[in-house]
């Protein structure tokens, strides 16, 4: 003899429970809360961005002042004039030594 | 009722006026009126792209690019007292001494004084002096930046570099060249702003970055530049030339090590100098290259088997009548059956128009392009100039035995070092480059040494050096040869044509060769125009050639080798 055990099907939920339509409620209000704290934040920025492009253009800007002093100083003529004046000079005889 | 019709009429007139202004604005003018709002809420600010540099071959710099700022005063801004006390504050930090000050700051007045809303008072204000006008907190005055070329060596080299105008194009020289890869492209950013001029951050932003210029790495040795242009100098005052130019090559590479040219000019202040000054004569001045020219002719005939180096000369005994025309040597001496080593080492014009002869029309004028002449070298600098070698058929007998020795036939200096380093390479045609490699944010790119074509056989190579050797040791130039190493070289005096004949007091002095003979680390052109201590090759060009090399062999650590 087959027992064939019957079940009692649940019936689907119909709609979205009442619990998440809430949760996405505020979750969404949070969200509001937060851009609109955000956006007062970051408008107010403007102000130190411009200064830190200000201070970025600077700074570049003296980087290339010092690199161009350091070429300057490095350059073969002022190397050639500073070691004139500390006595050095261009050898005048050459001697090889054979081993 | 009348008075309740009569309003609402007017209600309704009042209706269509507005409804008539809105579509007028929002409609008919639009466009117009979207642009003001946008021009209003968003700033476009340009980003420059800076200039790329020009760098020696060890990567330090020859050419960069430095911060200049504009000073300009706003005149309506200014109070009428204020003007005086500025233009005298001004006026003392721009003059070294009192004397200047006091008609710089009435010029100054003046500038202030005149019903304009702008006006520039000074250019060219260096970080330092805008920093001491900051600092005495003016009002109405303000800066605007630029830039300029920096020059740490100075002047040298300006006629390599060429120079870039108020405009910031390049003109002359790599600057010219290289311009589209040296001033790269500019950039954008366009931003919404807000009531006080400041940047909305979380409004629209587009931005397109500005890509600098590219830097150039030279072949240039900055030391050999240096020992180059130092000697060329003193050269050029000490045989009283009117102008001088050095170039000395890589043989094996074609990399150019050093170029340089008196008188030259200031690239800063290219204005001050005339035009012509601009050019670069070591590749655009065509001139006869005289008895230099000659290892060229030997090594054709060599290299086609015509002669040897003991050839015997058969027509050397006297001067040789050509067409007409009567062939000397240059010191009016003639040696019975001298060989061909003793023609190169003697200068002997007789001796080469016996090779020319040999030779004959058709392979001279062979050579003659083989070696690149007739052509451009493609040298990566500007204004290139390549002489034309007449038509074949415009051969005159005599055309070619003074070819033979370098007169009737033009040159520019640079064909004539990169045929010579031909000899020096083992017979390989070098294309001469100036540029090593090109440098971006993204990588570099080398530009490789290229062979054009084998012009004559390694062992011809080999017989034409030792001629030279002979000629450097033996020849007009012996007395500034260096111990212990083996020069190959050429001396050449070539007469400058005027009017339609030689002058004999003007002529061009040189001398060309290479060291060490048996493997080159450079070739070498001196070349001086109408010296007026000698005017022969031997008496001034040479010692200059050999002063250089004495330099150059100990800065490239060349041990003596006999």
């Amino acid at each position: 003899m087959t027992i064939i055990k019957k079940f009692d099907t649940t019936e689907p939920q119909r709609g979205f429970p009442k619990k998440y339509i809430g949760l996405i409620a505020i979750c969404l209000f949070v969200l509001m809360l937060v851009e609109v704290w955000a956006n007062n934040n970051v408008v107010t920025y403007g102000e130190k961005l411009e200064r830190l492009s200000a201070l970025a253009k600077t700074l570049s800007l003296e980087n290339q002042v010092l690199e161009n002093q350091i070429a300057r100083q490095e350059s073969i003529s002022n190397v050639a004039s500073k070691s004139a004046e500390l006595g050095f000079s261009p050898p005048e005889s050459i001697q090889y030594i054979r081993q | 009722m009348t008075r309740i019709l009569c309003i609402k009429i007017l209600f309704l007139f009042l209706f269509a006026a507005i409804i008539i202004r809105l579509f007028y604005w929002q409609v008919v003018r639009a466009d117009f009126l979207e642009s003001q709002a946008d021009s209003q809420h968003f700033t476009n600010t340009k980003i420059d792209a800076s200039r790329g540099n020009i760098l020696f071959s060890d990567g330090s710099i020859l050419a960069s690019s430095n911060p200049v700022f504009s000073l300009y005063g706003l005149p309506k801004i200014i109070k009428q007292d204020q003007k005086i006390k500025i233009a005298y504050l001004l006026a003392k930090l721009f003059s070294d001494d009192l004397g200047e000050a006091d008609p710089l700051a009435k010029d100054l007045i003046k500038r202030l004084s005149q019903d304009l809303y702008w006006v520039l008072l000074k250019k060219d204000i260096s970080v330092e002096q805008k920093k001491q006008i900051e600092d005495l907190n003016l009002d109405g005055i303000g800066f605007e930046q630029g830039t300029s070329r920096f020059y740490p060596e100075g002047s040298s080299s300006a006629h390599f570099l060429g120079f870039v105008n108020s405009d910031g194009k390049g003109n002359f020289g790599l600057e010219g060249a290289y311009d589209g890869e040296l001033k790269g492209v500019p950039g954008l950013i366009r931003n919404e702003q807000d009531a006080r001029g400041l940047p909305i951050l979380i409004g629209n932003f587009l931005t397109n970055k500005a890509q600098n210029g590219k830097d150039l790495r030279l072949y240039i040795d900055r030391s050999v530049q240096f020992i180059v242009e130092k000697s060329l100098k003193a050269g050029i005052e000490k045989y009283g030339a009117k102008a001088g130019s050095v170039v000395v090559m890589d043989p094996k590479s074609g990399g150019i090590l050093a170029m340089a040219s008196f008188p030259n000019y200031d690239p800063l202040k290219y204005f001050d100098y005339p035009r012509q000054y601009y050019k670069n004569p070591v590749v655009a001045d065509q001139y006869e290259p005289g008895s230099i020219f000659k290892v060229l002719v030997m090594a054709a005939a060599l290299n086609e088997d015509l002669v040897k180096s003991d050839t015997k000369c058969d027509i050397c005994s006297g001067p040789v009548s050509v067409g007409g025309f009567e062939i000397r040597t240059w010191d009016n001496k003639y040696r019975l059956e001298t060989t061909m080593k003793e023609v190169i080492i003697h200068s002997d014009n007789t001796g080469m128009v016996f090779t020319a002869r040999k030779l004959g029309l058709d392979k001279f004028y062979t050579y003659l392009q083989n070696f690149g002449f007739g052509g451009q070298t493609n040298v990566d600098l500007q204004d290139e100039s390549s002489p034309e070698i007449r038509s074949k058929k415009d051969w005159r007998e005599i055309d070619l035995a003074t070819a033979s020795f370098g007169q009737g036939i033009a040159v520019t200096p640079i064909q004539m070092v990169s045929a010579v380093s031909a000899v020096a390479s083992g017979g390989n045609l070098m294309e001469p480059h100036i540029i090593k490699d090109i440098k971006d944010e993204k990588g570099s790119f080398e530009i490789k040494p290229k062979i054009v074509r084998q012009v004559i056989k390694d062992s011809t190579a080999q017989q034409i050096k030792e001629m030279m050797v002979a000629a450097v040791e033996e020849g007009e130039a012996k007395f500034f040869k260096l111990k212990g190493f083996r020069v190959a070289g050429k001396t050449g005096t070539a007469q400058i044509p005027v009017a339609g004949h030689y002058d004999p007091t003007k002529t061009i002095a040189s001398f060309v060769g290479f060291a060490p003979a048996d493997n080159p680390k450079f070739v070498m052109l001196v070349r001086f125009d109408e010296p007026s201590a000698s005017i022969f090759g031997a008496e001034t060009a040479a010692p200059t050639f050999f002063e250089i090399a004495k330099q150059l062999l100990l800065y490239y650590n060349i041990v003596p080798t006999e």
